[in-house]
């Protein structure tokens, strides 16, 4: 084994886990407060990519879009949360199906207003280009090291929020229990909406940082909730720690194997690990337990 | 025009209870019926393509091109001096709806003949309702070959006509000898790889690795490693949909460019290079036997009336060029015998049928029932279009079987032995295809 291109593919990991951490905390959020398990995050990804490659037909760039997507999506979760699941948060399978209800809304209205065609999105002109570590190509891109900084970003600025601010506060007493902190004076049901609404702003964004790289596409949410779905189920909920570990775990994982062997053999054995990995620990890495 | 459709399918679906009550169940005769297509002075001819689902975008256009085939025909006086009446139905892309509406078609609609179907799933899945009833199927799209029915007639590329003046143009013209092939996992990729790695052995290349991805996987940043490590000069790529994008965006944003190591590929075409972004495609080759800048005077107005009817942005394709041609091909053959009978058609009309199509003269090849092409490669330029490097001198021979893979099975409608056998009924030999092994 050459071992440059092994320290690339060590990025080459870090590179994915970075992706998929920018993927899942919108969902991971959502999950880990409100309880909702929403099956339409792929398509707000989606939504949040279509904003992007609108403002790019427009001449705007990506970094125009990332705050565009946010708040279009966060709007759309907004409208999702009032319209449909404020009034069935207590029973999972109901929200299970009519979250996966919208996505199909979703999907079929992008087809029918955006075409089945790819739409292009061009990464900015800031981002174009790599950073020469070897005389000879491949080089590692930019825009890859952009996604690891968002990644860590999304992070830290969801971190501060939950554990440095009167409102994460609030958040937490819900999500350790509803209904005492709703008897100390807490409105639960306004911090479900304003977590909703902050879930799928992120995924909005996820959308937009992550159609330069592709393109946007109708069907293109189903591949990262599946992927978001894993590192949940890996990292676990409990602890905000859950997102990045599982990511990395993942990300590593399939790049270095898909690098030993090869592409689907990579994700194949990602898969037999994870059902291994929750045998061991049902509720996650950092699973949380509730006090009973 | 939805009520109209609606229209016409109510009037044929009450046709259709007539026709059953009289058909009854005796299949192989009521297909000797079809001559009744002709009644009303119209010729009746289905056109079977999705039109909602998945593959809905890439039929709707193959069905325009036989649309607009189907008017010009009938605006210069229609065949036999009828009208070629169209009959439309929407599979919803979805193979088992395919097979019912194609024996709606043949049985109710009494069609002369069917054209249609895009993936080879749906192929597969009308084919035995045509074999069985006798009805003739054209079928537009590239694919993987090796396949040959009495019923059906097959106008797009098969990767004979496009491999294999690809792969030695490659060493000839760009030097390169040493491949990384990088393929979706499902059948076309491996089975287009495994003739590319014949042709591989034949011209003294070498194969430096192999790899497929899953279907619809966007993420190449290991792939592109594997390809540095590997040390190949260039890569071939039988990606399809969403992968063929981010891989040639994911290709240059790690510092690979065309002079380094070009990516050769039988698949991506214009709808591609404009779904990435046309920079990210420049430079690098495709193979095909129709681009939208091939130069000759019927693709000019072809391209021409076809932006004039479905709108100025319109890209044509390989595909839609043979949707548009083969609704020709089956007009002429229709006018030379001056016949409906599907038999008439599948042993006189369809062989050998020659038409000068937008890529330059076609022809139905009279053995195996697939047709002549042109082959042409050609480099991705940066406004989403390609400049054409190579003609092939002559239209290239279609072998669904390749000499140098299988030597021993071949394909001949004409040979007395195949006929033979396709003279016996359904019921005692129900192997219609003329395929055999010498």
């Amino acid at each position: 084994m050459i071992w440059n291109q092994f320290a690339l593919q060590i990025l080459n990991g870090l590179g994915v886990a970075a992706i998929l951490v920018i993927a899942t905390s919108g969902l991971a959020i959502i999950f880990g407060v409100a309880g909702v398990i929403n099956m339409a995050h792929g398509t707000f990804i989606m939504v949040g990519a279509y904003t992007a490659a609108v403002v790019n037909k427009l001449g705007g760039d990506m970094f125009m879009a990332m705050p565009l997507a946010f708040v279009v999506v966060a709007l759309l979760g907004l409208a999702v949360e009032r319209g449909v699941i404020r009034w069935i948060y207590d029973r999972p399978l109901e929200t299970l199906l009519a979250t996966w209800g919208v996505a199909i809304i979703l999907e079929v209205a992008a087809r029918l207003i955006f075409g089945p065609l790819g739409l292009k999105v061009d990464w900015p002109d800031l981002l174009d280009g790599n950073i020469k570590l070897f005389a000879r190509p491949p080089h590692y891109p930019y825009y890859r090291v952009f996604h690891i900084v968002l990644a860590a970003a999304i992070m830290g600025l969801t971190f501060y929020l939950l554990y440095k601010t009167n409102f994460g506060l609030k958040v937490r007493a819900v999500r350790r229990n509803r209904a005492i902190s709703g008897c100390m004076g807490v409105d639960t049901a306004k911090i479900d909406m304003l977590i909703f609404m902050y879930g799928s702003g992120l995924a909005g964004v996820a959308g937009a940082v992550l159609a330069p790289i592709k393109a946007a596409t109708f069907d293109m949410g189903f591949t990262y909730a599946v992927s978001s779905y894993m590192v949940i189920v890996l990292g676990g909920v409990g602890n905000l720690l859950g997102i990045p570990v599982g990511a990395f775990l993942i990300g590593e994982g399939e790049t270095l194997l898909a690098f030993r062997y090869n592409t689907v053999i990579g994700q194949l054995l990602v898969f037999v690990a994870i059902v291994i990995a929750i045998r061991v620990f049902p509720r996650g890495i950092f699973g949380y337990h509730e006090r009973r | 025009m939805k009520g109209q459709k609606r229209r016409t399918f109510l009037k044929n679906s009450v046709s259709t209870l007539g026709a059953i009550a009289v058909g009854g169940g005796a299949p192989y005769v009521f297909s000797r019926n079809i001559a009744k297509a002709q009644d009303g002075g119209t010729i009746k001819v289905g056109i079977l393509h999705s039109l909602s689902g998945t593959i809905a975008i890439i039929e709707t256009s193959l069905h325009n091109a036989e649309r607009l085939a189907i008017e010009e025909i009938n605006a210069n006086g229609g065949i036999m001096g009828k009208m070629i009446e169209p009959v439309i139905e929407d599979p919803q892309s979805q193979p088992p709806i395919f097979a019912e509406k194609a024996k709606k078609l043949l049985l109710n609609d009494q069609v002369v003949a069917v054209l249609g179907c895009y993936t080879s799933a749906s192929r597969q899945s009308v084919l035995p309702v045509f074999e069985e009833y006798n009805g003739v199927l054209l079928y537009p799209t590239l694919y993987e070959a090796q396949e040959c029915s009495k019923n059906c007639f097959y106008t797009g590329a098969v990767p004979n006509q496009q491999l294999d003046d690809f792969e030695p143009w490659i060493v000839r013209e760009l030097g390169r000898k040493k491949c990384y092939m990088i393929g979706s996992n499902y059948i076309y990729p491996k089975e287009t790889n495994r003739e590319w790695k014949a042709l591989l052995e034949i011209s003294g290349a070498e194969n430096v690795g192999e790899e497929y991805a899953p279907l619809g996987h966007t993420e190449f940043s290991t792939v592109i490693n594997n390809i540095a490590n590997s040390g190949a000069d260039y890569v071939f790529s039988t990606l399809v949909g969403d992968s063929i994008v981010a891989f040639y965006k994911q290709f240059r944003q790690f510092g690979f460019t065309p002079e380094d190591v070009p990516i050769c590929t039988p698949i991506t075409t214009e709808q591609e290079t404009a779904a990435m972004g046309p920079e990210n495609a420049a430079g690098h080759y495709t193979s095909f036997n129709y681009f939208q800048t091939v130069d000759t005077p019927e693709n000019a107005s072809f391209v021409e009336r076809y932006k004039a009817k479905f709108g100025a942005n319109e890209v044509t394709n390989a595909v839609m060029e043979a949707a548009y041609f083969q609704t020709y091909l089956l007009a002429q053959a229709i006018e030379k015998t001056q016949s409906t009978e599907a038999d008439a058609l599948i042993f006189d009309g369809l062989p050998g049928q020659e038409f000068t199509a937008p890529q330059g003269p076609v022809k139905i090849d009279e053995k195996n029932h697939h047709t002549h092409l042109w082959a042409r490669i050609a480099r991705a330029r940066d406004d989403g279009q390609f400049d054409i490097v190579w003609t092939s001198p002559e239209r290239i021979r279609p072998d669904p079987w390749v000499d140098y893979l299988y030597p021993n099975k071949d394909c001949d409608f004409t040979s007395p032995e195949v006929l033979e056998r396709l003279k016996k009924p359904w019921s005692e030999e129900k192997n219609r295809s003329g395929t055999m092994d010498i």
